[in-house]
Formats: C-alpha cells, sequence, structure tokens
C-alpha cells in the first residue's frame, strides 16, 4: 500500500485493497466476462465442440485480466482528467491511494500475464485478440481516440466488443459470422447506452475537456444519434434468429427487450434530456435509458447462455 | 542522532506493505499453479502422435498440419522425379 501526494490531493490516504480492485473497473470487466462466457457457450453449443472446463476458466480469467489491465491503463492516463470530473475524482489515483507508475506497471504486467494465460489455456488466436483487445482499448481509445474526437464511443467501443469473439475463438480456434455478429450487437449498443449517460454527465466532460457528443454537438443531436443507432442495432441484436445461433427463447427475449430499448430510445429523443434547462424529469429518462441499456445486453447474452448451456434450444424453424 | 524506533504512522505503512507483499506472493503461487495446471492437462489432451501440437489448436493446427503435409507431399514427388530422371539417364548411358 502506497502513501502519496499528488498534485490533485490535499491529504495522501492509505491504499486499501478495493483501491487495487477499483482500479481494475470491476464493473466493465463483469460485463466484458459474461459476454465472454456467452460466446464461448454458444460456441460449444453451435460448434458441437468440447472444451475442458479448467481450460475455459483459466481462459474466462485471462479475460478478465485482460480486462482489468486495460482500465488500470486506462486510469493510469486519465488521471489527470479523472481528478477534474466530480464522478471520478475519488479513483485510486487522483485520489491519491496509488501511485500513477504503479497503476501502469500493474496494468503492463497484468496484460502480459493475460494474454500469457490465454495462449496455454486456449490457442493463439483467443490470445492475439486478447492482446489487440487490450491495446485497442488502452492506447487507442483511451489515447488516441478519447480527447480527439466525439466518435470516440463509437469507435472506441469495439474494443468492448472483441469478448464474445475471444470467447468463440476459444472453443473452435475460429472467427465465424455468428461470432461477428456478437461483435456487431455490443459494438452498435455502445454508443446509445454510453451517450445516455453522457447526456446526465455532459457538464463534467466539457469541465475535463472531453469532446464527448453532448459537449461538441449538443444533447439534441446526442437524442438523435441515440434513436440512430437504437434502430440500427434493433435488426442487429435479432440477427442470432437469421442464422439459427438464437433459437425460441432468445427470439422472445430479444423481441421484447428490442421492442423495449426502441421505446427508451423514442422517449428519450422526444424529450430535453442533456439540455440547460432540463430538469429531474428529463434526467430520470436519461439514466431510465441507461440502465434499460444493461438490461437489454444481459438479456441478449443471458438468452444464448440459457439455450447452449442448459439445453433449451429449440430452433426457430421448428415451429 | 537517529531514531531507530517507528513511529505509528511507520508501523501501519510497514504493515500495509506486507499486506501487500502477501497478496503479490499469493498472486505469484496462483500464477504458477494455474500454468502448471493448464500445461497438465494439454499435455494429457495433446496426442503427440497424431502431429498435434501443445500450444496450437483447432483451425491453427489444422492449417500447419495441411501445409507441413503439403511440402511433404510436394519434396516426396520431387524426389521421385529425380530418382526417375536419374533411372532414365543410367538407362539411356547402358544403351549407348
Amino acid at each position: 500500500m502506497s502513501v502519496v501526494m499528488t498534485a490533485t490531493t490535499t491529504s495522501p490516504r492509505l491504499a486499501t485493497a478495493s483501491d487495487y480492485i477499483e482500479l481494475l473497473k470491476p464493473r466493465i470487466m463483469m460485463l466484458v466476462v459474461f459476454t465472454a462466457l456467452a460466446g464461448l457457450v454458444a460456441a460449444v453449443g453451435v460448434s458441437g465442440q468440447e472444451v475442458n472446463p479448467v481450460l475455459a476458466t483459466v481462459a474466462i480469467l485471462a479475460v478478465a485480466l485482460g480486462s482489468g489491465a486495460a482500465g488500470a491503463i486506462n486510469m493510469w492516463y486519465d488521471a489527470d482528467i479523472d481528478a477534474v470530473m466530480t464522478r471520478t475524482s475519488t479513483r485510486p489515483i487522483p485520489s491519491g491511494a496509488v501511485p500513477k507508475d504503479e497503476a501502469l506497471a500493474m496494468g503492463l504486467i497484468m496484460s502480459a500475464v493475460s494474454v500469457l494465460l490465454m495462449w496455454i489455456a486456449s490457442n493463439v488466436l483467443a490470445a492475439g485478440l486478447l492482446a489487440f483487445s487490450i491495446v485497442y482499448y488502452g492506447w487507442f481509445y483511451t489515447m488516441v481516440l478519447k480527447r480527439r474526437t466525439a466518435q470516440n464511443i463509437v469507435i472506441g467501443g469495439a474494443a468492448g466488443a472483441f469478448p464474445p469473439v475471444i470467447g468463440w475463438a476459444v472453443v473452435t480456434g475460429t472467427t465465424p459470422l455468428d461470432a461477428w455478429i456478437l461483435f456487431a450487437i455490443i459494438f452498435f449498443w455502445t454508443p446509445p447506452h454510453f451517450w445516455a449517460l453522457s447526456l446526465v454527465a455532459h457538464k463534467e466532460y466539457k469541465k475535463a475537456g472531453v469532446p464527448m457528443l453532448p459537449v461538441t454537438y449538443g444533447a439534441k443531436a446526442t437524442r438523435t444519434q441515440i434513436l440512430i443507432y437504437t434502430i440500427l442495432l434493433a435488426p442487429i441484436g435479432l440477427a442470432p434468429l437469421a442464422t439459427g445461433l438464437g433459437g425460441m427463447v432468445y427470439g422472445l427475449v430479444g423481441g421484447l427487450l428490442t421492442l423495449a430499448f426502441l421505446y427508451h430510445a423514442v422517449k428519450i429523443w422526444r424529450s430535453e434530456a442533456g439540455e440547460a434547462e432540463a430538469g429531474d424529469a428529463e434526467r430520470k429518462v436519461a439514466m431510465g435509458m441507461f440502465a434499460f441499456s444493461i438490461l437489454y445486453l444481459f438479456g441478449l447474452f443471458a438468452a444464448l447462455i440459457i439455450e447452449h448451456g442448459f439445453g433449451l434450444y429449440f430452433p426457430l424453424g421448428a415451429l | 542522532m537517529t531514531d531507530a524506533t517507528p513511529g505509528p504512522d511507520a508501523e501501519m505503512l510497514l504493515k500495509a506493505q506486507k499486506r501487500r507483499n502477501a497478496w503479490l506472493a499469493v498472486a505469484l503461487v496462483a500464477f504458477v499453479v494455474i500454468v502448471g495446471v493448464t500445461t497438465a492437462i494439454r499435455i494429457q489432451e495433446t496426442d503427440f502422435s497424431g502431429g498435434d501440437r501443445l500450444y496450437f489448436t483447432g483451425y491453427m493446427d489444422e492449417a500447419a498440419s495441411e501445409k507441413a503435409d503439403r511440402v511433404a507431399q510436394e519434396r516426396i514427388a520431387a524426389r521421385q522425379a529425380a530418382e526417375a530422371a536419374t533411372d532414365t539417364e543410367a538407362a539411356d548411358n547402358g544403351d549407348e
């Protein structure tokens, strides 16, 4: 545990275990692990190939470590803007609990360990994809895109979309169309998910000089973009039904969730969320969209796990 | 003159440092165990006599093994062609 004084803190504090856990962005890690697991389980169900449960567990652990490593590198690089924003000022580095260099070292070592573990537990393709996604998030999104373009979330969203593809590659050593459909679902889901939150936190981003869409193009343009991306996401979210990856359970869950997601998108589009004069009601609409988007993604991938992991796959063609 | 007795803050720091060292040790041991168990399983599941490789599976292996087969067949064909050419030459020389 380290005690340091940073430019952003008035008093140093001792780091606790939870500071190091927070450095790994555990909430993002949970989503990453869950979608990787769904890709892995779906690959077993679709391809019929078996994977040793211990090796599968190590592979999922590698994905979790890789996600945490990328999170630590992100926090290392973003420490200056995290200190400016109220929401992130209590993070381990700006609060003075964990020194910047320590966070970077942790991120780099964990990156190497995660890729190595993935390689020995599965294959070089899965390890390569994991390495690529860490570099994509830790360097391309964090250091290149985030502070330069309002499209940061759109392009950077690919980093979070890789886990199901990695999970699939762990089982089969390939990345077929079904795996890339899962990639596309997360890729098109990320902008409406994140922009809903940024409509609430846009003043913070402005203060930190981060060109999020509401800061550069305004709240109205952001709400329109949320609607457009949700409309684009609707058919992609249901695409597993066309390839046979999703069965009746996926069809039912996906259909209902898609309709509800579109409802939230239209609601936010018609609202004044993110405007200067927006009140609590508008804030609730934006946060409602943000919360529902998490449920949407969780529901789709949970349906795949239920179908392929618990023997409840009934093809739609059997109807 | 220096005070060798650590103050309460120094003691707290030392305790924290020890805790962190203990966690690092646990992580290192866990890493070694995971690598060991994983390697043991991989060795058990790999059919070395069938041409499998330890750390390459699935498509990567098939591609590599197909290429190796192709190269081997090309070499055999080239050797057979060379042998046939030598035989023909020897026969021609004998005729003379």
